[in-house]
């Protein structure tokens, strides 16, 4: 009782009670202006303006607004630290707090929960696909299922990344927080009212483009496409929010001894995936607002009918969509090259090229957008180039693959269910890697593109670089977390089940678009007889789908353990796992001093670092 | 889940930044918000060069001469404030950033008014109609200039709104030769919008042959 | 914070003053001369181009201080 209490008055619900007020403001404001002018009637600007200012109501409610609403009347509110005062401890998890541990987490259970929203999906219509013919599924109903897919997932990673980036960087570094947390905490209430936009959208006549909403068709689906349109423009300011702390966590906030290259190695993931955050997500923001706004006013920017250009949408939208799936994978491949030594070990091999390969990744990324458009008439003297430079990824990706073997090399292995998350990512990346060149080179990707190889490609590159590394992620800091050690053989459960799984159904996907699947294709020819393969991909996507629910519950089950005696279970020289566990509420008792090498392991170097540097004279 | 207690650890914790910092962290920040709005903005330059190429629509040139001169009048106010402040000078400081908000709003004015003519108003100056006769709906000629255009006006209404909380905030006397974050954010801020407009000016008003 | 309009009348102080006329004045002629240039009979969109750079040069160095990211200054 006193919990759903807490509930009725906790930030979410404020803001979603702001975020209704606030649209049927912006809505019925737009449609009176219309109705007073006799403007035919046109839900699209209506639902604009609402949109954006359901956003604000949210913000303005759930209170991340508050501080800097005082500084505009002059006045200096002080920044809030610690617990709420006269509640239980757990409310301000769902309440606006300025700790990045806090928000780190915030970000990580929501993730998860639209993680297994988008899960849901995909297994509604991996089902239907089983069979060739129409089983339960419309038309209309597939393509909204297939795009909220897309869209759910894209935004379950990204907060994902969020989680790892807002927990561990400022804790990885020594900090005690990061340079602006108001800033910090609104970047991720920002990220609540797009997701509710999103999901609304597939209940007001869905949408059929697919998470790229291409024009001309985005122009002219249903309200749904303009909800989803503005979801995905609106979710952008929490990526550009975050990555402006990350950025300025690392310039500023690192403990003393600690240059650059002695940073723990996700530190540098998650800077490059920040980078690219900051900077391209602006390009498919804008994208996506001249699309609302030739769908609301008129206006002509993509409609080769009065004399647009949809290939400059898919420029635009490529030049972020391609660098953020970097955004994905630089800081699951962090997590890699940040785990491997601890269980190997060992030294990692070359910390420097593994650095300067994920800012490498970062920057080609920029340079190879149009590989996605190889087969849509863009012009042909880009093609070249763009196979060219798309082919130049696989280099500094090769370097971490080396470097991973390498660390691996004669270490002493012990596999607990981190290490195995990690192994399982590195293969299962292999996969999507070397399936990657085969659609970058532009004869082998004439008759590839939009066949389910991609389906195949994409979905081992997402789990090989975000999926499985971000699992690894989750077992191995549980305990910093919660101070409390997950149940192993659940841990191996989730994991034997989830690697074949996924291995059966990415070669299951690729073959199937080798016989002439489709991908967003709702049904399909008997004839291609792929339907044996689909019904194995279906299983296999069954199993995959009951390892993550064993994962969640291995999750909550193990937070009522007891608290676990050792410190740091993996013996690790990093400086998370010399503080205590759970994390004291400023980090660190007093800042630390490095003094070693990250991953000097078996060597008998000195630690990494100093908790208590003594008292150095004169200072 | 718990991250432990303030109690605990009240005067405990990893590295932290000292006023100073804070405003050098405040300013590489906002830095990297203007680097993030450059891709914005070079993205709709991408879009008017992709679909113009080298036309564009006929627009009163007196206008865009004027409205660039009134940005760049109100930019020099905000300098002159910023400076003040930053000298002690508290009272040219409100009144100079009072003239730059004035002829932000002149400005927004401008465009709004005169250019968008959302009031569809008509009239002369020495033979010249100084009112805007381009919609929105126009094809590419019309959508690209109001996306233009009124991107940059929102991120002018937001710096006007800026530079008015910050006299208010001297009013209250929150700034001194010290501490003027809030000034100097305003400023740059203000600054960066007029820098936008100095690429968005010949882009839109003098690059290509009118049509 | 005691009222300084009096005593703050410095040589630096009166220097910046200066600094921002001149450079007020600079981006009022660059300007005209590009509003000169496009109205010449056959306008150079590149040279357009560079006139902007410099303008946006001058703005970033001048009033929005660019150099204060990587150096100390005395106020602030």
């Amino acid at each position: 009782m006193k919990t759903l209490k807490y509930w009725l008055i906790s930030g979410y619900t404020k803001g979603l009670i702001g975020m209704a007020i606030f649209y049927a403001l912006g809505f019925y404001l737009i449609q009176a202006m219309r109705n007073a002018s006799g403007a035919e009637y046109d839900p699209n600007p209506g639902v604009m303006i609402g949109a954006i200012f359901s956003v604000i109501g949210f913000l303005l409610f759930a209170g991340v607004l508050t501080d800097w609403l005082k500084w505009i009347v002059g006045k200096r509110p002080p920044l809030k630290h610690g617990p709420p005062q006269g509640r239980p401890e757990w409310t301000r998890y769902i309440n606006v707090d300025n700790n990045h541990k806090v928000i780190g987490i915030q970000y990580g259970i929501t993730g998860l929960f639209v993680f297994l929203v988008g899960g849901l999906f995909a297994l509604t219509f991996r089902l239907e696909l089983s069979q060739p013919g129409m089983q339960f599924l419309t038309y209309k109903g597939y393509n909204t299922l297939f795009s909220a897919h897309g869209i759910v997932m894209i935004v379950s990673i990204l907060l994902g990344v969020g989680a790892m980036s807002n927990y561990l960087v400022p804790l990885m570094v020594g900090a005690s927080d990061m340079p602006f947390p108001r800033l910090n905490a609104f970047s991720y209430w920002v990220s609540i009212p797009p997701i509710v936009l999103v999901l609304a959208a597939m209940v007001v006549g869905g949408w059929d483009t697919g998470w790229v909403g291409y024009p001309t068709l985005s122009l002219r689906g249903a309200i749904g496409t303009q909800l989803f349109l503005l979801g995905f423009y609106l979710f952008g300011f929490s990526s550009i929010a975050s990555s402006i702390n990350i950025i300025a966590t690392v310039a500023f906030m690192r403990a003393p001894g600690m240059s650059l290259f002695r940073m723990p190695i996700f530190v540098w993931g998650a800077l490059s995936a920040a980078l690219i955050q900051l900077t391209a997500t602006q390009t498919v923001g804008i994208s996506l607002l001249l699309s609302v706004m030739e769908r609301s006013f008129g206006m002509t920017f993509f409609d080769p009918a009065a004399g647009g250009q949809p290939i400059l949408y898919q420029h635009l939208f490529w030049f972020y969509s391609h660098p953020v799936v970097y955004v994905f994978v630089l800081p699951g491949l962090g997590v890699i090259s940040e785990l491997l030594p601890v269980f190997a070990r060992k030294t990692l091999f070359g910390y420097k090229w593994i650095a300067l390969s994920s800012l490498g990744i970062a920057l080609v990324g920029f340079l190879v957008w149009a590989h996605h458009m190889f087969v849509s008439g863009m012009a042909d003297s880009l093609r070249i180039p763009f196979m060219v430079t798309t082919l130049f990824v696989a280099i500094p990706t090769g370097v971490k693959f080396f470097s991973w073997v390498a660390t691996l090399w004669e270490g002493k292995i012990s596999f607990e269910t981190p290490m195995l998350f990690v192994l399982g990512a590195i293969s299962v990346f292999l996969i999507g890697g070397i399936t990657g060149p085969i659609l970058g080179t532009i004869p082998s990707d004439m008759p590839l593109h939009d066949s389910y190889w991609i389906v195949g490609h994409f979905h081992a590159t997402m789990f090989g670089g975000f999926v499985f590394p971000y699992f690894a992620a989750i077992y191995y800091w549980y305990p910093k977390v919660t101070g409390r050690m997950y149940n192993e053989k659940l841990g191996k459960l989730h994991f034997w089940l989830m690697v074949p799984g996924f291995w059966v159904m990415s070669f299951g996907q690729m073959s199937a678009g080798i016989a002439g699947m489709r991908r967003r294709i709702a049904d399909y020819d008997p004839a291609l007889g792929v339907t044996g393969t689909q019904i194995l991909i279906t299983i296999a996507a069954f199993v995959i789908a009951w390892s993550v629910i064993i994962f969640v519950y291995n999750l909550i089950a193990s937070a009522r353990r007891a608290p676990m005696t050792n410190p740091n279970p993996w013996r690790s020289r990093a400086p998370e796992w010399q503080t205590a566990s759970p994390v004291p509420e400023l980090n660190y008792d007093e800042t630390f001093e490095v003094v070693g090498g990250p991953y000097d392991y078996g060597k008998g170097t000195p630690a990494y670092v100093n908790m208590h540097p003594a008292a150095v004279p004169g200072d | 889940m718990s991250v432990g207690t303030v109690e605990d650890h009240a005067e405990h914790h990893g590295v932290e930044l000292s006023p100073e910092q804070q405003v050098k962290a405040n300013r590489f920040g906002l830095w990297l918000f203007f680097i993030s709005e450059i891709f914005l903005f070079t993205a709709l330059l991408v879009a008017r060069f992709f679909l113009w190429g080298n036309t564009r629509p006929e627009l009163n040139q007196v206008v865009g001469l004027i409205a660039t001169s009134v940005l760049l009048i109100s930019s020099f106010f905000v300098y002159r404030g910023e400076t003040a402040i930053e000298h002690g000078d508290k009272k040219r400081f409100m009144s100079n950033f009072l003239w730059a908000a004035l002829f932000g709003t002149l400005f927004f004015i401008g465009v709004v008014v005169l250019e968008w003519n959302i009031f569809g108003l008509s009239g002369e100056i020495a033979g010249i109609e100084i009112f805007g006769t381009l919609k929105p709906t126009d094809g590419v000629f019309g959508g690209v200039f109001f996306a233009m255009t009124g991107i940059h006006a929102l991120h002018v209404l937001s710096g006007i709104l800026l530079l008015l909380a910050a006299w208010y905030n001297g009013r209250k006397n929150n700034y001194s030769a010290t501490d003027n974050w809030g000034v100097e954010g305003t400023a740059l801020y203000w600054h960066y919008v007029d820098v936008v407009w100095v690429f968005f000016y010949p882009a839109l008003y003098l690059i290509g042959t009118a049509v | 914070m005691s009222d300084e309009t009096n005593k703050t009348v410095t040589a630096g102080y009166k220097r910046d003053w200066r600094i921002g006329w001149i450079v007020f004045a600079g981006l009022m002629v660059l300007t005209l001369i590009e509003f000169a240039v496009a109205n010449l009979s056959n306008p150079s969109a590149v040279l357009l181009i560079i006139i902007g750079l410099i303008k946006a040069a001058l703005i970033v160095y001048f009033f929005m201080h660019v150099y204060r990211l990587w150096r100390e200054e005395k106020h602030g």
